[in-house]
């Protein structure tokens, strides 16, 4: 982050001695990124003429691009300037901003004066809506404070009331019962029992309290003490005074007592110090949706009137109902509740569960995929017609155990022409009727995750080509042929007769759709999506018999298939050349040999895909490079070959990827690499590039890596003793020295008192061998015989394959990196080839042996597919929770770590840091102007439904209409900005948004530079699951629900908002983009450890904490920048 | 390996060291081996067990692979620590500023111990969660006035409770709001409490409270154990299994206390816990701790530490101290 440099401030000086001629210089300050300094120079401007509206409007709309904290103040000085003037146009556009800008703050009543002015001045008629309203549900009380109970119900500290019972039904069907051991009934987890006991005693606790609604002890003799710790479950020992000590009694109690955080310590102390204790011990009023009776609906009858709460938390199917409701807008709940009787809608909860979210009724209406045009066929479908919005419903949920409604469900989440196609209403029935199936149950609602996410994926991820038809990888024979003699087994036996006939691309739709309804591994459509991405970005299609063999390989080699995504311009040839190398190194029978072959070939491919990812190799090299590494390992039979295919590998790197800044010479191929892996072929920023060159280097020291100047020299110098030149000792003890370095893993037993099949035996043994590695002896051996001299640099093929394997792993370390600075073994503990006869080699990057004190830590196994996701995981646990521990979610944090370390900001200008900047901030501009311009409110929801859920489009809709912008904006994501932005900027250019004009003009004047797909490059995420790909995208996803079989991945990587905020944040903050290769994985470290998340896809706990760590890096950065200027002002005063 | 304070300008050494990386003279960033002060804490005991006081820095010699080093600074318990002169003699260190003779930013940091207690609040933990809570309370109240105590939980996450403090009700206060539940990664936890302690200036000790077994570390033990030998860092283990029952893990906890200057305990009823407590406690007030500044080693791996009582020519008396550190090295 760069204060105002005292370069900065002699050009500010400079500036100001010129101003008029020197607004060029100052939007290329602008432009370079020295925003302080373009900041510095239009302040002085406009200090300089006081007069001058056009100097001040230019320095306001400054800040307003760049999000100042000032921005306020100056437009206000601006407006009084303007009504000075007399000038009322320039004036009321300055009140609409000021309104907007102050109601982004939460500042209604400045907002509402703004906007009179506005309108006084003729501007649009224009009003902020009334004081928010919430609706008023009847409440139910929770005994004791929201505090404790949160915490019993394992829910963020700072749940509102509001969200309590959503929340608390979700745990309770999560985690609050099992199946039981001795009959089908379910059983009440450990969980669930806490919270009845937790609840138990809090009433007593209540009753303690009474009227007062506080528990109060005058001191430490009072009468009520002992009554209190029994319910808490303690005793003093030691009598009144400095010596009591409370101490357990009643276990069970006592646990209740410290884990809904009771304040026991400021008791401890009062009895001690002989002072009152009061503790406020109000109920919690919890709103309860339709009211408690709704919930308790059937047990009237019963002797003690129902308990809201125990009955809510006792019936897991109402805890289910009442989720399944919380996920839907007022209205389309209140059309569903009046249609369908409860009893009813608690059979059919686990469907409104699941496939509810996209329930819409408006104005009674049902909205269906596909609209009036496929409204008749959603009737014959579902057995009730849109046109009754809650019977509609009502139909869907009760129709075939849920196949109907997550087909709903998966077409209401799309929009554009693939939902045109799947939606219209022959096809839509012929592929209802594939998925459904003749068999119904059981449904996809009822495991614990939804289980028929192959469908959400394809009609989420299919293209159409020009012709408007599916997209299908190949030619339609290629998938004819697959299903009919598929190599591996018969997919479907119905299929397999029915593909046959298959003579369009339906026909392969239709059997991908029957497909998705099996709970098992849906190798087909795995196959059809990873093909399929593949082809996206390619300028060519593969070809229909790279397809065919892709397709029948993918069982082996499915998990490689992302490498080939890295370059669009991959040809065919060099995709089979890679298969066919595959295959070879899968026929070396020396497992060693064929660990290290893999091991140094995955490597190099590695770090072709970095190279290619971060544009250091150019597009047009990137195809003859991978060729020449490929073709390289196609006939490996010794070490000697290996080395020098690898080092052939290095050298095809090297010479394909232009030197840029590095300084580093031919004969340091090391330092070439690392200074390549560092951005060096493109960033000028020296200041970033040194603090990754340095996190790099510290890595290969940690894990004693012997660098590759060595090992080359190493054996250009056996070459040369082959020829008769003396040895050289220097040489040789430098690989000593580092090779004494190298420890054997620190396991209970040795590689030899391991067998061939057990865990980690060729890992040890790769170690082992390396330790005792002796190249003088080996010299003294060979005795002049130079054919064994030349064979002797196949010894140092080991050595290299770790040196080359660490370059990967030091490239993804993810931030902290306790693991790769704590074994130093970890990298050379890679194993490529796994169990014996489980075959790893091919297969995507795991982690083994955590949590196993006798097997020397964990460590990665297979090929490296997937190691930056391998590495963050293995890392996930080192994060530290700034709330409560243990909360980490193992799929989601891997993806944001991964999606920080994979894309690189080397290439990026800070104009396209500063466009995405103006994005989110025109996005917040828009939003805050639909609180009093009803037009351009209906405009922005629309464009919201595009990626939010109704509930909440709905949500922001009505706070919008309240006007309070400020709560509406906390509710919208960076990415949703973002694309309200891009769709609005354009069409409203001419509406006097300063934001929007540079958004415009931007795009204009750098067209090749900024551009959407540009920004997409640099600001997306990778994601190698859902896009079998690691180039960064913007794909513009609506956030998908947790699925079963991909665990939480695909959830995790349809998140795009960190890194556009991220640079929206370096944006404000005029980080420059080179830095932002540092910044973003500390600061996605930090967004990490401050989430408090209650379960899976609590996204508002994500938003919640990237603000949160925003404005801590927002604040402490202005506080050092103020600091800087003050002291360089005092250093170099300005005259 | 103790860097606590850097005297680069007094020790000509300390920046030197192998060069391990790039080229010489070039502007790349080269490693170097980094030693600076090492503080070394031991205590002696005779042939009863009962430990040996009142020792004066004459009667301590300090080797390092055989080399004599000369003491820069002696303490006992947690009296606070004087400066050993090239006779022997001692002097008062002044709290509170950098003393000019020893190059100390904080010499009160040397007095008394920071106590790091890692508590483990996993499931494996949960029968017996609210008497460790006890145990450990009431061994927080015990310290010394002038030790520092910081609270630590883990499941399969650190979670720091309650940060370095001499205000022993900050810590039970942190400690009262543990949260139980989830996976055991002890060794992860007690490597990122050995990061944690390893900043933190004067004598650190750690207590790790836990059932023993681990399922979701991704460090091995020994590795652990190597980095709390490299600091300095003494682990005294309390154990709330039997020894015989996890035999694995009950020597991973032995070897880890044992090579780092600690002690293990296996105390599965409360009164065990407590009797264990009571032990570190006696521990921590019968130690001395010295500091020296290491002299010229060609030696860039395992520096092997004795500890020589001159006043017992015999070898009656028992040292029971770290094995020895690696030096760092640092780009």
């Amino acid at each position: 982050m760069r204060a105002l440099s005292t370069p900065a401030l002699y050009a500010v000086a400079f500036l100001n001695l010129a101003f008029g001629q020197n607004l060029d210089q100052i939007k290329r300050l602008e432009a370079t990124g020295d925003i302080n300094g373009a900041r510095a120079a239009l302040l002085r401007a406009s200090e300089g003429s006081p007069n001058d509206a056009a100097a001040l409007s230019r320095y306001a709309e400054f800040l307003d691009r760049y999000g100042d904290p000032a921005t306020r103040q100056v437009y206000t000085r601006l407006l009084t300037l303007q009504r000075q003037k007399g000038d009322s146009a320039a004036a009321a556009v300055t009140a609409r901003r000021l309104t907007a800008l102050e109601l982004e703050n939460g500042d209604r009543e400045s907002a509402v004066r703004s906007l009179e002015v506005y309108t006084t001045l003729g501007g649009k008629k224009a009003q902020i809506g009334g004081t928010p309203a919430r609706e008023n549900w009847p409440t139910a009380p929770i005994p004791g404070p929201l505090r404790s109970f949160a915490r019993m119900a394992a829910m963020p500290a700072d749940t509102t009331s509001e969200e309590i019972l959503p929340a608390l039904a979700r745990n309770i069907v999560t985690s609050g019962y099992q199946a039981s051991h001795s009959n089908e009934e379910l059983e009440q987890t450990e969980f669930l029992k806490l919270i009845h006991r937790y609840l138990s005693q809090a009433r007593e606790l209540d009753k303690m309290a009474g009227e007062k609604k506080a528990i109060e002890v005058q001191s430490c003799e009072a009468p009520n003490v002992a009554e209190l710790l029994r319910i808490l479950g303690f005793r003093m020992r030691g009598g009144c005074g400095s010596d009591v000590v409370l101490e357990t009694v009643n276990a069970t109690r006592a646990f209740l007592t410290t884990d809904s955080g009771f304040p026991l310590n400021d008791l401890e102390q009062a009895l001690r110090t002989n002072r009152p204790f009061r503790y406020d011990y109000r109920p919690t009023m919890v709103p309860v949706l339709f009211g408690p009776e709704y919930w308790v609906a059937g047990r009237e009858k019963e002797k003690e009137p129902p308990d809201f709460l125990e009955t809510f938390i006792g019936d897991p199917a109402i805890c289910r109902l009442y989720l399944g409701f919380s996920k839907l807008d007022s209205e389309t709940a209140d059309a569903l509740r009046k249609t369908a009787p409860f009893t009813r809608l608690r059979v059919y909860s686990h469907v409104l569960d699941f496939f509810g979210g996209m329930f819409e009724v408006r104005g009674g209406r049902a909205v269906v995929p596909g609209g009036q045009r496929s409204a008749a066929m959603w009737t014959e479908l579902a057995g009730a017609s849109p046109e009754q919005g809650g019977a509609f419903f009502d139909k869907l949920l009760a129709k075939d155990d849920g196949w109907l409604a997550s087909l709903y469900d998966a077409l209401a989440r799309i929009r554009g022409p693939v939902r045109d196609y799947l939606v219209e209403p022959a096809r839509m029935k012929r592929f209802y009727t594939a998925v459904r199936g003749r068999i119904t149950s059981p449904g996809p609602a009822r495991p614990v995750f939804r289980s028929n996410t192959d469908m959400m994926l394809l009609t989420t991820r299919l293209r159409l080509d020009s012709t408007g038809k599916p997209h299908i990888p190949g030619s339609l024979d290629v998938w004819k042929n697959l299903f009919i003699n598929n190599p591996q087994a018969k997919y479907d036996g119905k299929l397999t007769r029915l593909a046959t006939s298959w003579k369009e691309p339906d026909d392969v739709l239709e059997a991908l759709f029957a497909l998705s309804r099996k709970n098992a591994e849906n190798e087909p459509l795995k196959i059809f999506m990873a093909l399929s991405d593949l082809d996206r970005n390619r300028p060519k299609p593969l070809e229909a018999p790279t397809v065919d063999r892709l397709a029948r390989s993918f069982r082996a080699y499915g998990s490689q298939y992302s490498v080939f995504s890295e370059s669009r311009g991959l040809s065919d040839k060099s995709i089979g050349q890679f298969l066919d190398t595959a295959e070879a190194i899968n026929k070396i029978r020396d497992a060693e040999l064929r660990s290290n072959v893999a091991g140094v070939f995955d490597s190099l491919i590695g770090l072709w895909q970095i190279f290619v990812r971060q544009q250091t190799v150019p597009e047009s090299q990137a195809d003859g490079a991978f060729a020449a590494l490929t073709s390289a390992f196609s006939q490996i039979r010794n070490n000697r070959e290996l080395f020098d295919a690898g080092r052939g590998g290095v050298k095809t790197l090297l010479a394909a990827a232009p030197r840029g800044r590095s300084t580093a010479t031919a004969e340091e191929p090391q330092e070439q690499v690392i200074d390549l892996l560092s951005g060096a072929s493109s960033s000028d920023d020296a200041e970033a590039r040194d603090l990754v060159t340095q996190e790099i280097m510290r890595i290969l020291e940690a894990q004693r890596i012997v660098s590759l100047d060595t090992l080359f020299q190493l054996a250009d110098h056996l070459e040369s003793i082959s020829k008769g030149e003396k040895l050289n000792n220097a040489l040789v003890a430098k690989l000593t020295g580092r090779i004494s370095e190298i420890q054997l893993p620190r396991a209970a037993l040795s590689a030899v008192e391991k067998n061939s099949i057990a865990f980690g035996y060729w890992t040890e043994k790769h170690i082992e061998d390396q330790r005792r590695l002796n190249l003088r002896s080996v010299v003294e051996k060979a005795a002049g015989d130079a054919e064994r001299l030349r064979d002797a640099r196949g010894l140092l093929a080991p050595l290299m394959r770790d040196t080359l394997l660490a370059y990967n792993y030091a490239y993804y370390a993810p931030p902290g990196s306790q693991i790769l600075y704590t074994n130093p073994v970890f990298v050379r503990s890679h194993d490529f080839i796994g169990n014996q006869g489980a075959n790893h080699t091919w297969r995507q990057t795991e982690v083994l042996g955590s949590g196993w004190p006798s097997s020397a830590g964990g460590r990665l196994v297979g090929s490296l597919a997937t190691l930056p996701y391998a590495l963050a995981e293995a890392e996930q646990n080192f994060l530290i929770p700034a709330q409560t521990q243990a909360l980490i979610w193992s799929d989601l944090v891997p993806q944001m770590i991964l999606s920080a370390k994979i894309p690189r900001w080397w290439n990026v200008t800070p104009s396209q840091v500063h466009w995405v900047g103006l994005h989110l901030r025109y996005g917040r501009e828009l939003l805050a102007e639909g609180a009093f311009d009803p037009e351009l409110r209906a405009e922005i929801l629309d464009q919201l439904s595009i990626l939010a859920a109704p509930v909440r489009t709905r949500e922001v809709g009505r706070l919008l209409e309240q006007g309070s912008a400020k709560e509406a904006i906390d509710r919208v994501t960076p990415s949703e900005l973002f694309l309200l932005a891009r769709e609005l900027a354009g069409k409203r250019r001419d509406d006097g948004s300063c934001l929007a004009a540079e958004i415009v003009q931007l795009a204009q004047s750098s067209p090749r530079e900024i551009n959407y797909d540009s920004i997409s490059r640099a600001f997306g995420s990778p994601k190698p699951t859902l896009a079998n790909s690691y180039e960064p995208e913007l794909m513009n996803l609506r956030t998908f629900p947790t699925l079963m079989g991909y665990s939480s991945r695909i959830m995790a990587e349809s998140w795009e908002s960190n890194t556009l905020y991220w640079a929206a944040l370096a944006d404000e903050l005029a980080v420059r983009p080179g830095e932002l290769n540092v910044r973003i994985p500390e600061w996605t470290q930090k967004l990490v450890e401050h989430i408090f998340a209650s379960h899976l896809e609590d996204w508002p706990a994500v938003l919640k904490s990237l603000r949160l760590v925003g404005d801590d890096i927002r604040a402490k950065t202005r506080a050092a920048s103020a600091t800087e200027q003050k002291a360089a002002l005092q250093e170099f005063p300005l005259r | 390996m103790n860097m606590i304070i850097s005297r680069r300008e007094l020790f000509g050494f300390a920046a030197g060291g192998a060069l391990l990386h790039g080229q010489e003279g070039g502007q790349r960033p080269v490693f170097r081996i980094k030693v600076d002060m090492v503080v070394l804490a031991f205590t002696v005991t005779d042939n009863k067990n009962h430990y040996v006081n009142n020792l004066r820095p004459t009667d301590i010699r300090i080797y390092e692979d055989g080399i004599l080093q000369k003491l820069n600074t002696f303490a006992e318990g947690a009296k606070p620590p004087v400066l050993v002169a090239e006779d022997g003699k001692t002097q008062p260190l002044v709290a509170g500023q950098k003393d000019p003779a020893t190059g100390l930013e904080r010499p009160d940091a040397f007095v008394g111990t920071n106590v790091f207690v890692l508590f483990d609040t996993s499931n494996f933990m949960y029968r017996g969660f609210v008497y460790a809570e006890d145990a450990i309370a009431d061994f927080v109240r015990g310290l010394d006035r002038a030790d520092s105590v910081a609270l630590y939980t883990f499941s399969r996450n650190l979670s720091r409770a309650s940060g370095l403090t001499r205000d022993k009700s900050d810590a039970i206060s942190g400690l009262r709001k543990s949260v139980a539940g989830d996976d055991t990664a002890l060794y992860n936890a007690l490597l990122l409490t050995l990061r944690d302690a390893a900043k933190v200036p004067g004598r650190k000790v750690i207590i790790v409270f836990s059932n023993g077994p681990d399922n979701a570390s991704m460090v091995a033990p020994d590795d652990v154990r190597a980095v709390a030998e490299d600091e300095g860092i003494s682990i005294y283990t309390i154990s709330t299994n039997e020894v015989n029952k996890d035999q694995i893990s009950s020597g991973v906890l032995r070897r880890l206390a044992q090579r780092t200057g600690g002690k293990a305990y296996w105390a599965r009823t409360w009164q065990k816990q407590v009797e264990a407590f009571e032990d570190i406690r006696e521990d921590l007030g019968n130690s001395y701790t010295i500091t020296y500044y290491p002299a010229p080693n060609p030696n860039e791996g395992f520096r092997k530490i004795a500890v020589e009582i001159v006043s017992d020519p015999g070898k009656k008396l028992r040292v029971h101290t770290r094995p020895g550190y690696r030096p760092s090295r640092t780009l």
